[in-house]
């Protein structure tokens, strides 16, 4: 059974998202995010398709598995799941209880999500096991700052938005780490908190 | 620093309007009676709040994070030298806003050298 919290949480979200998160936060991280999309190739998992905002970004003809714990998030994707000039398989699903037989994917791709994942290393870890032996990870997230008094800010906002969405105070790299990846390239796209991540399932 | 012409003059004029923003706001709340350290620290933590309210409304047009750091370092920057100010010296309305609004344009300008400084690949991962 997928987490009801956290499904309760982006259900309700979900039809106002793309007014709150579709504007400039998209249009701004539009580079970074086809930069780190181009990348993909082969079988691709990709995590948290939320309303698909990404989609768009994404390089044509890819054949992508893509899940989400938010059945709300798929529908309202619906729409740019049929625009995409490739093939996309949209699921609901919990990344800590994926139902994909170990080994099933060349790249795992994943978009703002683990901000918002309850248990990121539990969460990543799952990545690690449906990944194939040479599998890659590649991720665009924003996370906490080590540096003051960016890190303090991002601790106080994470105690209003962790209410009714994301976590700004992830340390992200040091969880990729601590599933099991090895970490090739930190990419800081704003300050040390946007960042692209590429990794590698180590073992 | 985003190249962007919309986001490049956006950030530059949000954050000089909640420095304007929490000076007066500083003016308002602050008188010579206070003590300098805590009209300093809870300008501070009123220019954050601020800046906080701001990111929600602008960050429809202008982005997240890119948006959210800068007007809160910029307001907690503007309610820690008009605060500090306004409890030393008599601060009039304008004296006050103008220097909120400079401070916003300092807090825009650490913000955009530091990105400088931090953007790009990471050299010890």
């Amino acid at each position: 059974m997928p987490d009801s919290v956290t499904q309760a949480k982006w259900d309700r979200i979900a039809p106002r998202f793309d007014t709150m998160a579709g504007g400039g936060a998209e249009e701004r991280w539009q580079p970074a995010k086809q930069e780190l999309f181009s990348h993909m190739d082969g079988k691709i998992l990709f995590l948290a398709l939320g309303t698909g905002l990404d989609i768009p970004t994404f390089p044509t003809g890819k054949d992508i598995t893509a899940i989400d714990i938010s059945p709300r998030m798929i529908d309202e994707a619906q729409e740019r799941v049929a625009a995409y000039d490739g093939a996309i398989s949209a699921r609901v699903m919990d990344v800590h209880e994926m139902s994909f037989e170990p080994g099933s994917f060349d790249q795992v791709f994943t978009s703002c999500t683990f901000c918002s994942v309850p248990d990121p290393v539990k969460g990543l870890k799952a990545l690690h096991h449906v990944l194939k032996p040479d599998g890659k990870l590649f991720m665009f997230e924003h996370t906490g700052s080590r540096f003051y008094p960016f890190k303090a800010m991002m601790n106080a906002m994470t105690l209003l938005t962790e209410r009714f969405g994301p976590a700004m105070n992830r340390k992200t790299v040091e969880n990729v780490r601590a599933a099991g990846f090895r970490i090739d390239e930190v990419n800081n796209v704003f300050l040390d908190v946007v960042k692209t991540i590429k990794a590698a399932k180590a073992g | 620093m985003d190249h962007r012409p919309f986001f490049a003059v956006g950030d530059f004029l949000v954050n000089i309007a909640i420095g304007v923003l929490t000076g007066l706001l500083c003016w308002a709340i602050v008188d010579t009676g206070w003590n300098m350290w805590l009209a300093m620290f809870a300008m501070m933590a009123l220019g954050m709040i601020a800046g906080l309210v701001m990111f929600f409304i602008v960050s429809i047009k202008l982005g997240a994070m890119e948006v959210m750091v800068p007007v809160m370092f910029s307001g907690m920057l503007s309610g820690m030298v008009v605060g500090m100010a306004a409890a030393m010296i008599p601060l009039g309305l304008a004296d006050a806003a103008l220097m909120g609004g400079a401070s916003g344009l300092l807090g825009i300008v650490i913000i955009w050298i530091v990105n400088s400084w931090l953007r790009g690949p990471v050299k010890q991962i």
